[in-house]
């Protein structure tokens, strides 16, 4: 209990050098925190912007559509009719359904001309699955049969565009043929997602079935279920498929999000690096500062041994001040974490500097602010492992220290 | 039985290829309560020697028995062993950890060796503190201690755990000669109280004259030994 008493003590020794090093291990616990904080925080938000605004929890496609999806052709399509809604519908879980009709078009301002994503919606359905129109800061959505369109601003700025603007979508149809689709410009959209504010064009559902001449065909059903039962409801829509002897197939919002996922991974390789950096240093800090208090306290270890001390009990007493540097600077880390999370959490990361604020670009369908998640347990594990890692790098050095020849400690010679 | 035998004590450095003998052949004999000073000039071997006794170092040649058993061929492990619970050591530099005040300086020592109760370990620290004469300043750090003081703190640690002999390596080099004789008039008492040996070197005959056995080192070997009073 003695050597715990002069360990602690001699944390007082040093005071400048201890400080820096426990300001050290601070700082690299607060970067880890606060990147692991923004990291997942862009993996939740990029997650929720897929779901929310792109594909819900789960798509239902023909399996030939989904192996073409990328070209949004307009074959393999699924023919509606209200027993198929009706039936997702009833499924346990399953809070709306919307039909989509995805399709290339160019859109052209009669001046300009650009590829766009056209989306023809049942504006009802829609706001079933997703929240875009409260995302709509000028004018409003379409009504069905309306010969309007609702655009993002991000593509009404490059196209130079406002709200009652007429423009005209070129379009093939099923048969191969050109058709235009005439719309006015009923709302601007910016939604979180910018996916859906650079190239994707609104228009209600009819309008863009008859335009391409498909009947009542969709290319997916976008389902919004509740949150983590996506694997229960897949079942049991596969299963309603199955019966009713439908050629299609549930797939989760994960199998749309594949680049974000594999960003998502490389974010765990990451902070994988960055955890190991911040351990390094860690171990550094404390490893320099075991050698140079031996070197330091020399005579003292000498006169440690004259007095009795086995090596063990020497190295103890430089571990427990290694093992309190380690702790106080874990706390000092996770303190000064909690603010640099709290800050994120509240008023977030702001991504101007990326492209304007949109980070589309680079795969991550966010726009404007990253803001950070709380992630207790990375706190209670970094301090933990600080402290192993505190304990771990100081025994080589320390038993370097207490193997020192007790007459040369003594004369420090 | 003699508290110390010294058979044939041989002591050599290598320092590269050069071998330099620190000791030649040293024979010694010490019995209990002796206060024996071993002086000589600079290279004589004294620091060497006292290490030999103390179990810091290993002879290269010869025999050490202290009280009966043989240390000579010891492991460290079993050496520091000794140095625990039969050695006092007083440094010429003190040697104090100089964040424990002077009451856990000789807590220290004594927790080594000794697992009784708190207030068992006070009353022993405390009164040896007092033997010292430094009441009322238990609770001072070195540095705000004279080197008197400090070395009276040293003392103190050295005689806590009642060590079979107590080793002085010059103690009073760097304390002015009226305090360095006040340090050796406690060791003396101590000497005569508890009937601890003492071995001390120091190069000052004002130090010297209180020692009742004088031991002349010269080229490693003993050249004079002589007991008086």
């Amino acid at each position: 209990m003695f050597s715990l008493k002069l360990g602690l003590k001699n944390l007082t020794r040093q005071k400048r050098r201890n400080i820096l090093i426990i300001f050290v291990i601070a700082f690299a616990f607060f970067g880890y925190l606060v990147m692991d904080s923004l990291m997942n925080g862009m993996e939740e938000m990029s997650f929720d912007n897929i779901k929310n605004y792109d594909t819900g929890n789960i798509q239902v496609v023909n399996p030939e559509y989904w192996e073409d999806r990328e070209d949004l052709p307009l074959e393999n399509l699924i023919y509606l009719n209200q027993d198929i809604v009706e039936s997702i519908k009833k499924i346990e879980g399953v809070l709306g359904v919307s039909p989509e009709l995805r399709f290339k078009a160019n859109l052209n301002n009669g001046i300009d001309e650009t590829a766009v994503i056209g989306l023809g919606i049942s504006f009802d359905q829609y706001n079933e699955v997703f929240t875009t129109q409260n995302y709509i800061v000028e004018g409003s959505m379409f009504a069905p049969g309306e010969l309007k369109a609702v655009i993002g601003v991000s593509l009404a700025e490059l196209m130079d565009l406002k709200v009652d603007d007429y423009i005209t979508l070129l379009v093939r149809t099923k048969d191969d043929t050109f058709n235009t689709i005439d719309v006015e410009i009923a709302g601007l959209v910016r939604a979180p997602n910018p996916m859906i504010n650079n190239g994707i064009v609104f228009v209600p559902l009819d309008v863009a079935q008859q335009a391409l001449n498909i009947g009542n065909g969709v290319s997916l059903l976008a389902l919004k279920t509740v949150s983590g039962e996506e694997e229960r409801i897949s079942k049991s829509l596969t299963d309603n498929f199955k019966n009713k002897d439908l050629n299609l197939k549930p797939y989760s919002w994960k199998e749309s999000a594949s680049s974000v996922i594999a960003l998502s991974a490389a974010k765990k390789g990451g902070i994988g690096t960055v955890l190991l950096v911040v351990l390094l240093i860690g171990m550094l800090g404390i490893i320099n500062n075991v050698i140079l208090s031996a070197l330091e306290r020399t005579e003292e270890i000498g006169m440690m041994k004259a007095l009795g001390m086995r090596e063990w009990e020497i190295v103890f007493v430089f571990m427990i001040e290694a093992t309190g540097i380690g702790i106080l600077g874990g706390l000092a880390g996770c303190l000064l974490g909690y603010i640099g999370v709290s800050w994120l959490v509240k008023y977030g990361f702001s991504i101007g500097y990326i492209s304007g604020g949109d980070a589309s670009g680079y795969g991550i369908p966010i726009l404007d602010r990253i803001y950070g998640i709380w992630n207790y347990p990375a706190f209670t594990f970094l301090f933990i492992l600080g402290i192993i890692i505190a304990v771990l790098s100081s025994i080589l050095p320390s038993y370097w220290a207490a193997k020192k020849d007790p007459v040369k400690a003594i004369y420090h010679r | 039985m003699a508290l110390l035998e010294l058979k044939k004590v041989k002591k050599v450095y290598r320092q590269g290829k050069i071998e330099v003998p620190a000791l030649r052949g040293i024979d010694l004999t010490v019995e209990q309560g002796e206060f024996t000073t071993i002086f000589g000039p600079s290279g004589s071997g004294k620091t060497t020697l006292l290490n030999m006794i103390g179990c810091l170092d290993t002879p290269t040649e010869g025999e050490i028995k202290l009280n009966g058993n043989k240390v000579s061929k010891l492991s460290q492990k079993q050496l520091a062993m000794v140095r625990r619970y039969n050695i006092g050591f007083i440094f010429q530099a003190y040697n104090l950890i100089p964040v424990l005040t002077a009451y856990e300086n000789v807590e220290f020592a004594i927790r080594l060796i000794d697992h009784s109760k708190e207030l068992q370990i006070k009353e022993k620290v405390l009164k040896i503190l007092e033997e010292v004469g430094l009441k009322g300043l238990e609770n001072r750090r070195p540095n705000e201690l004279s080197g008197g003081e400090q070395q009276r703190v040293a003392v103190a640690r050295a005689l806590v755990k009642e060590p079979k002999i107590v080793l002085a390596d010059e103690p009073t080099a760097n304390l002015d000669s009226k305090t360095a004789a006040d340090v050796v008039k406690i060791m003396i008492k101590m000497n005569k109280e508890l009937g601890t040996t003492f071995i001390f070197s120091t190069h000052d005959p004002a130090v010297m004259k209180y020692a009742n056995r004088y031991i002349n080192l010269k080229d490693g070997m003993i050249s004079t030994d002589e007991r008086r009073g």
